[in-house]
């Protein structure tokens, strides 16, 4: 990519700093940004060893002989070992472990609650049951509080914190590549081609997002988080498609494509290889303040109650049970801080990128 | 000029053709048609016999294939006909005419508002660029700009209407109205007034946060400019260097972001409609939706698409008065 170094304007002399080299130094000298980036990270870690952090089934078990991971079902339910559900287990594991074999041992998740339903009494030995209705205030058990039906808020949300990070990855990842493609195909290619895809993005664009989001998720027989984050991948596109097509118009006039085309290059070779890394900067921009409104997309609609059914729980489905009773502040509170700090961190990294990759507001902090 | 509104106009046609078009075949493919929606959720032993559904099917046209609907919606409207609402019994005019009003109640005042706090705000930003103060605001404005609307209604809505209960500054959390109709003038307008303090506040801040970092965006390219050194070096005050020659030349883009949210004015915001249960197009459409009022989504849907190619061509044209170097050729 040594095209691309003329952009940094370092290319005097020697071994200089790549693009992208130039633009992490200088990402990492802005405070903010690498907050959020140091933040989404413990988001990912988060979503991660979530069955480790919040859960009722044991990380590590040892069990007549063999050792479990039954927390892996958290991810998968299929991934939970069918020893326990032949032994009678039901989903309660401390008492059975230990009556059933009593030389099992067990390493916890650190809170033991269950983000799909009530800790009951005596469950974990000597701990109450949790409280139901608009009793259950966050307290030493219940970090964040219960909702109605008496489940844990703390483990609603760290296991929610999965959905939170794959809705804005995949669904940004979905128009990322339909952006790239359709605004490629026609800043390249221009004339006819260029015509269809402009009136494709301008019709898509018009239709008013919620609208269209909201009439899909109707349309799909079974919703589940996947179909959302495909729905608004689906239809995020455009402002990306129309940023690539303007980068790839004016990289198309550039001397290092006609010198690409001189030496015999294909178009899809060109594009790939030589435009789109100069034209990818500026458009990694709008994917990640992208990421932050598809965050938001999908708690909107979970809110609205067209999010997946559960017990998929998402942030946005907690802040809709919380409708109904506004009293349980602890509802309102914790998701949606949750979520406010995750957009937050990834317009703040989306911030960060613009001012290190664009070169006229890199001049400006001069 | 001619040629080029005429262009436009045709192209916004085919455009309109076209999403109305998809939204048409969307919303026919739902699961599920007005007639089993409305009566099976609400009272099981209401849900229609198969005769009375075939009948019911006749009479709203829901026997033929989507694209046969879509062609007769597409000649009803070019008369002037958009149909009468399957669930409320009205023609779709009629409801979209009484939901205009309180949705211009909120998106009006609230851009409005947007504006007049706005405009100083970026104004106010640029000028002390860089220093503590303005560091801090803006950072505040970032931080409002990021955080969601639902969840700030739910927040205001749980200070205002349930830890503020049955104090003076206690405030409604739903709805329009709890005065009777024949209350007086004066009292009703207070009423709604008081109902429309939180969403108002909703509306505006997550745009007024956009707009004054926009603002400020722009005047801080203004000022590098050239002439702003001139204007300073023949001695113009900061005053009026930032006021009549860097702000004047930011109105460009001013005015489309303008034309942009003229949609927004009258289409609503569902998110916050639903809410606060204020009765405007965003409730509207969300609720037909839900119902599979087919007339009802789709006269919103051709009324918001217009509204969006409108405020496009408005901005654009709005462009070249304010710029007479741009050419709309």
């Amino acid at each position: 990519m040594n095209d691309t170094q003329t952009n940094s304007g370092q290319s005097r002399g020697g071994q200089s700093r790549g693009f992208w080299a130039d633009a992490w130094a200088r990402f990492r000298r802005k405070p903010l940004a690498m907050a959020a980036l140091v933040f989404v990270g413990l988001l990912a870690a988060v979503a991660v060893f979530a069955p480790a952090i919040a859960g009722t089934k044991p990380v590590l078990c040892r069990y007549k002989g063999r050792i479990y991971a039954p927390a892996l079902s958290y991810f998968d339910r299929r991934l939970e070992p069918t020893i326990f559900a032949r032994d009678r287990f039901r989903g309660t594991y401390p008492r059975n472990l230990k009556e059933k074999d009593p030389d099992s041992w067990a390493i916890w998740p650190l809170v033991f609650q269950d983000p799909h339903r009530a800790v009951r009494e005596n469950e974990w030995p000597g701990r109450p049951a949790n409280p139901a209705k608009d009793e259950g205030r966050p307290s030493r058990i219940n970090l964040c509080g219960t909702d109605q039906y008496g489940v844990d808020v703390f483990a609603k949300m760290v296991h929610g914190t999965t959905i939170a990070l794959l809705v804005g990855v995949v669904s940004m990842g979905l128009a990322g590549t339909i952006g790239i493609v359709v605004g490629a195909l026609g800043g390249y290619f221009g004339g006819w081609v260029d015509m269809l895809t402009s009136r494709i993005t301008e019709i898509v664009m018009c239709v008013p997002t919620l609208v269209l989001i909201l009439a899909v998720v109707a349309i799909v027989e079974k919703p589940t988080i996947w179909k959302t984050m495909a729905i608004i991948g689906a239809t995020g596109w455009t402002g990306i498609a129309r940023l690539t097509r303007g980068e790839f118009l004016r990289l198309r006039q550039s001397e290092f494509v006609t010198a690409a085309r001189a030496t015999g290059a294909g178009p899809v070779r060109i594009m790939l290889r030589h435009i789109l890394p100069n034209a990818l900067a500026p458009v990694l921009v709008p994917i990640t303040f992208g990421i932050a409104s598809a965050i938001l997309t999908e708690s909107a609609l979970s809110f609205l109650g067209f999010g997946p059914p559960p017990p998929a729980a998402s942030w946005g489905s907690l802040l809709n049970d919380a409708r109904s009773n506004l009293s349980m502040w602890w509802l309102v509170v914790f998701p949606g801080v949750a979520i406010f700090l995750t957009v937050l961190a990834y317009n703040l990294i989306g911030e960060g990128l613009q001012e290190v990759t664009d070169p006229r507001l890199r001049e400006a902090r001069k | 000029m001619g040629t080029y509104l005429l262009r436009r106009l045709l192209l916004g046609l085919l455009t309109l053709m076209a999403i109305t078009f998809i939204v048409y075949g969307l919303a026919r493919n739902m699961p599920g048609t007005p007639l089993t929606v409305q009566l099976g959720e609400s009272d099981p032993s209401r849900k229609l016999n198969p005769e009375d559904q075939e009948r019911m099917k006749k009479i709203y046209g829901l026997d033929r294939p989507w694209h046969e609907g879509y062609l007769r919606w597409l000649g009803n409207v070019a008369r002037g006909d958009l149909g009468r609402s399957f669930s409320r019994k009205q023609p779709v005019t009629t409801l979209i005419g009484e939901r205009i009003g309180p949705t211009f109640l909120i998106s009006g005042t609230a851009l409005l508002l947007t504006w007049l706090l706005g405009v100083p705000l970026g104004l106010y930003a640029s000028a002390r660029s860089g220093l503590a103060d303005e560091r801090a605001t803006s950072l505040l404005l970032y931080v409002l700009y990021s955080f969601p609307t639902f969840v700030a209604a739910l927040f205001l809505q749980i200070v205002f209407a349930v830890w503020l209960r049955g104090t003076s500054w206690e405030l409604p959390l739903f709805g329009m109205s709890d005065l009777p109709a024949d209350a007086g003038w004066a009292a009703r307008a207070v009423d709604i007034a008081r109902h429309a303090i939180l969403p108002v506040t909703c509306q505006t801040y997550v745009s007024l946060a956009y707009d004054s970092r926009f603002i400020k965006a722009n005047m801080e390219e203004a000022v590098r400019q050239d002439y702003i050194r001139t204007a300073r070096a023949k001695g113009a005050g900061p005053g009026r260097v930032l006021f009549h020659h860097a702000f004047r030349n930011t109105l460009i883009p001013l005015v489309t972001l303008l034309g942009l949210s003229l949609p927004g004015l009258i289409g609503g915001s569902v998110i916050i409609e639903q809410i606060f249960t204020w009765p405007g197009m965003g409730r509207l459409f969300f609720e037909s939706i839900r119902e599979r009022d087919y007339p009802t989504i789709m006269g919103l849907t051709l009324m918001f698409s217009v509204l969006t190619l409108l405020g496009q061509l408005l901005a654009d044209l709005l462009y070249c008065l304010v710029d007479p170097r741009v050419s709309v050729e």
